[in-house]
């Protein structure tokens, strides 16, 4: 029984104990009092809040505390959190998450000592927040993502910050925050109290181009695509037009994969150009579902759409004419990322850091492979809209309810921005010691995206190249320009680089979705329902299963209308209600 | 008597006290978290203060559509898993014991146990050249026999034998060194009185050899159905992909999928026990059935 015990623990059970172990302890901690626990779990902090205390009531007069987006407390203050360590970073000699360029100037410049509570591995850090989170003890700020966002909210143990945003937020933070109608503070909005700090969510990193081998386009005799009409022309002469002319026929047109929605040998994007918007990962979470209005007001499920059902008979017409790899259903992406490499797949649709992985080294080691990077296209005259989940944040700061300056967070997040985008500085991204690049960005504690940052530069840069002139490039900028010019002068190694700041580059084609709105985002903004989180997973099997049979053709298209239909009645429709019930509809 | 053992002995209880003392930390402790199963466990509230729900998940996977599936796949491939682990071991090992040649005795034994230290990571990677109906070279075999194609891994059809054949293929080398160890332990007077009553090769390994290694083939097989739900989640989890979900996925990966990848931990945590209380009856079944047929027991 033991040692039966013992082999189960490998899958569902693991996890679950951990926790237990955890609560028990917490629960421990929780009976014997909580200003007795405070004491015990940390009892220097609790020494130096007293003296702070003391200093402040003594010389009250001194003490300042900042009473807008810049200053400086003093007495300096402690402010604690809890943080990740990427396992693959290397970190510049002598620095460490403890001690950094962004802990001095956090220090000097803010007033501001970070005490870091533990580190951990990323692998195990949200084992290790669930474990903060059942005990009670949380630090000053910490990250966390969108469900333990939810349930701390639920638990109360999170403070609201709508006012110290208000007050505190420096005019670049609130534009980083209020982008895209302010989607991301939406999100961490909760009955109309801002309770936590977006990381992510802004941008559209996620939108998908169509990647084609310039080479084999050349050798079939065919122009890039411009409709949806041409992309399957271009896969079914990949096919069977010997595109890489060695006389044999062993290519194939589409890159697919048994994931289906994915940044690599998708689907995304085939979809989006029949106006078709289905998202349902095959791995991860389930719950991230594209929902749409409809005619009456009411959201839709984007998946179950008409739409979708003309995209996938092409994808079955596709598949049985032999342009689709027939093993797609159980080779992952690693396996399909070979497939094309070994030059046997010549079109995809993609994410923007494709040329950067897997195709990134085929320029260079592939005698004449190259390939081109298109926007998506339409099946009719409406123009295609790339859909996009990354406008939503997936990650927020929450700051303590017991945190004694819960706008601390804030200013650190303003200088983080005001280093990075408002006046670049280099220091705090690369710094370079005996040749070698170290990133220190990531060793700040608040990070924070600049949506749009990425197409901007690429702006720069080729109105630089345009001008010749680079002294309006900050450092960033510059950076790119020298890698464009390297691969302009002959540096084969540069391709991924070029691919992404020049011109025809990805970052331009993304600056183009976001200028000439052609993006689509879901039309609900909140976050996971009961029912998403109980039937999701079982639902989206049964799609994933739905799309990948009716492409290989074991199933007729019309089952497509049955699924369909099988969906609202086992829990889609309860899902639905929900959505137009949360009110979090755009 | 039972004085002067204690006084000898002493030292040697004290040394399970370690073992123990781990045991009851890591094996008995953790058992208290089976309270996660009847309760909506949030972990910020911990197990004290999480929501009561009485049978509720357990009536949630007894509704859901997949559960019986699951269930009966899980069930089919453990059985066919344990006939195949244990007849191709009985078979290597009878065959390779009537081998002379010490060299390629060895030689074969060590190679039919290679494949037991690879990790199903590894081993999924090359069953998915080797199975490829296009280029893998089971299927070229197949065609050069006149047969047809087969999508060994993508179809439903197919999958649970796939499952069980490649677990054999990888675990029976381990088997095959066990019997092969039985048997050398065969009493060789017994083969010389048969030789002297005129029995050839086969004559000797139909009644010398195989009633001399029933008791250790019972012992396994009946030990092997204790574990007669754990189908291995390392292998299909591997292995299998949406299409042959159908035929494939097995309880382990189900509440993996369901269960851990939304954070549903009093689901998950109610299968676990479900499957809990299954293993303890059959293991007890088992262990009763070993008493009997091959007198085993552990104390």
């Amino acid at each position: 029984m033991l040692t039966n015990a013992k082999a189960k623990l490998k899958g569902s059970a693991l996890l679950s104990l951990l926790l237990i172990m955890v609560t028990v302890t917490a629960c421990n901690d929780n009976n014997s009092g909580s200003t007795a626990s405070n004491a015990n779990s940390s009892p220097k902090t609790s020494a130096s809040d007293n003296a702070t205390a003391n200093a402040s009531t003594s010389e009250s007069k001194a003490a300042t505390t900042p009473n807008g987006p810049t200053g400086k407390y003093d007495p300096p203050i402690e402010l604690t959190t809890v943080r990740s360590v990427n396992s693959a970073a290397e970190l510049p000699p002598g620095d460490s998450l403890d001690s950094n360029i962004w802990v001095k100037t956090f220090k000097d410049e803010l007033g501001i000592n970070l005490k870091n509570l533990w580190k951990v591995n990323d692998a195990q850090y949200q084992n290790k927040i669930a474990v903060t989170m059942a005990s009670g003890d949380m630090p000053d700020f910490m990250e966390v993502d969108a469900q333990q966002f939810q349930i701390l909210v639920e638990a109360g143990t999170i403070a609201d910050l709508t006012d110290s945003y208000a007050k505190y937020a420096s005019d670049l933070t609130k534009g980083s925050m209020e982008v895209n109608n302010g989607l991301r503070l939406k999100a961490a909005t909760m009955n109309g109290k801002l309770m936590g700090i977006p990381v992510d969510g802004g941008d559209i990193t996620d939108t998908e181009l169509i990647y084609i081998r310039k080479d084999w386009l050349a050798n079939v005799g065919l122009q890039p695509p411009k409709t949806m009409e041409d992309v399957i022309n271009i896969a079914l002469a990949f096919t069977k037009n010997d595109p890489d002319k060695n006389g044999k026929n062993d290519t194939y047109g589409l890159s697919l994969d048994l994931n289906l929605f994915n940044g690599w040998s998708g689907l995304d994007g085939f979809f989006n150009g029949y106006h078709a918007y289905p998202f349902n990962p095959t791995k991860g979470s389930a719950t991230t579902l594209n929902f749409m209005k409809g005619p009456d007001g009411k959201v839709q499920w984007a998946d179950t759409q008409p739409e979708v059902k003309t995209a996938l008979g092409k994808l079955a017409d596709l598949f049985k004419q032999g342009a689709i790899y027939p093993e797609f259903s159980v080779i992952d992406g690693m396996k399909s990322a070979e497939l094309v490499t070994s030059g046997k797949v010549g079109m995809t649709f993609g994410a923007f850091w494709v040329p950067t992985w897997p195709i990134n080294n085929m320029y260079k080691d592939v005698p004449g492979a190259d390939w081109g990077i298109y926007p998506l296209v339409s099946s009719d005259d409406k123009p295609a809209l790339s859909q996009s989940m990354t406008g939503l944040p997936s990650r927020f700061y929450v700051v303590s309810k017991k945190a004694e300056h819960p706008e601390a967070p804030i200013l650190l997040l303003n200088t983080y921005i005001e280093k990075l985008y408002g006046h670049f500085d280099k220091n705090y991204h690369t710094v370079t010691v005996d040749g070698k690049d170290f990133g220190v960005f990531g060793l700040s504690p608040v990070r924070g995206g600049m949506p749009g940052n990425n197409p901007k530069a690429a702006a720069a840069v080729q109105a630089a190249k345009q001008s010749g002139d680079t002294s309006a490039l900050n450092d960033e900028q510059k950076q790119y320009y020298d890698q464009v010019a390297k691969f302009e002068a002959g540096d084969k190694s540069m391709w991924a680089a070029n691919k992404l700041w020049a011109a025809d580059g990805v970052f331009s084609l993304l600056g183009q979705y976001s200028d000439n709105n052609l993006v689509f985002q879901s039309a609900y903004v909140g976050n996971p329902t009961t029912t998403m989180i109980a039937k999701c997973p079982s639902l989206r099997d049964e799609e994933v299963k739905m799309i990948t049979s009716i492409i290989m053709g074991s199933k007729p298209l019309d089952y497509f209308d049955e699924w369909a239909a099988n969906w609202l009645k086992s829990g889609g429709q309860d899902i639905l209600d929900e959505v137009n019930a949360s009110g979090q509809v755009r | 008597m039972s004085r002067r053992n204690w006084r000898l002995e002493w030292p040697l209880h004290l040394m399970l006290v370690p073992g123990l003392i781990i045991a009851l930390i890591f094996s008995y402790g953790p058992m208290v978290g089976i309270v996660i199963a009847f309760e909506d466990f949030i972990p910020v509230k911990g197990i004290f203060r999480s929501h009561w729900v009485g049978l509720e998940h357990f009536k949630y996977i007894y509704y859901l559509s997949e559960t019986r599936e699951v269930l009966r796949n899980t069930v089919f491939i453990a059985f066919m898993k344990i006939v195949g682990g244990l007849v191709a071991p009985l078979i290597t090992a009878l065959l390779l014991n009537e081998i002379r040649i010490k060299s390629f005795k060895r030689t074969v034994q060590t190679i039919v146990y290679m494949p037991h230290f690879l990790s199903w990571v590894i081993m999924a990677g090359i069953l998915l050249d080797v199975l490829s109906p296009t280029s893998g070279i089971v299927n070229q075999f197949l065609s050069w026999l006149g047969f047809d194609n087969v999508f060994f891994l993508g179809n439903d059809q197919w999958f649970p034998y796939v499952l069980a054949g490649t677990d054999v293929l990888k675990e029976f080398g381990f088997g095959t060194v066990v019997y092969l160890a039985a048997i050398t332990a065969v009493n060789p007077s017994l083969y010389e009185a048969a030789v002297l009553d005129g029995a050839n090769r086969w004559k000797q390994t139909l009644n010398v050899t195989i009633p001399a290694i029933i008791p250790i083939t019972i012992l396994l097989t009946t030990l092997a159905l204790g574990n007669v739900l754990n189908a291995g989640f390392d292998q299909v989890f591997n292995l299998y992909s949406p299409s042959v979900y159908s035929t494939g996925d097995i309880l382990d990966t189900y509440v993996y999928r369901i269960g851990l990848a939304s954070a549903q931990y009093g689901v998950a945590t109610a299968v676990g026990l479900f499957k809990s209380v299954i293993s303890l009856i059959l293991i007890s079944l088992s262990y009763l059935a070993a008493y009997r047929f091959a007198n085993y027991r552990i104390f």
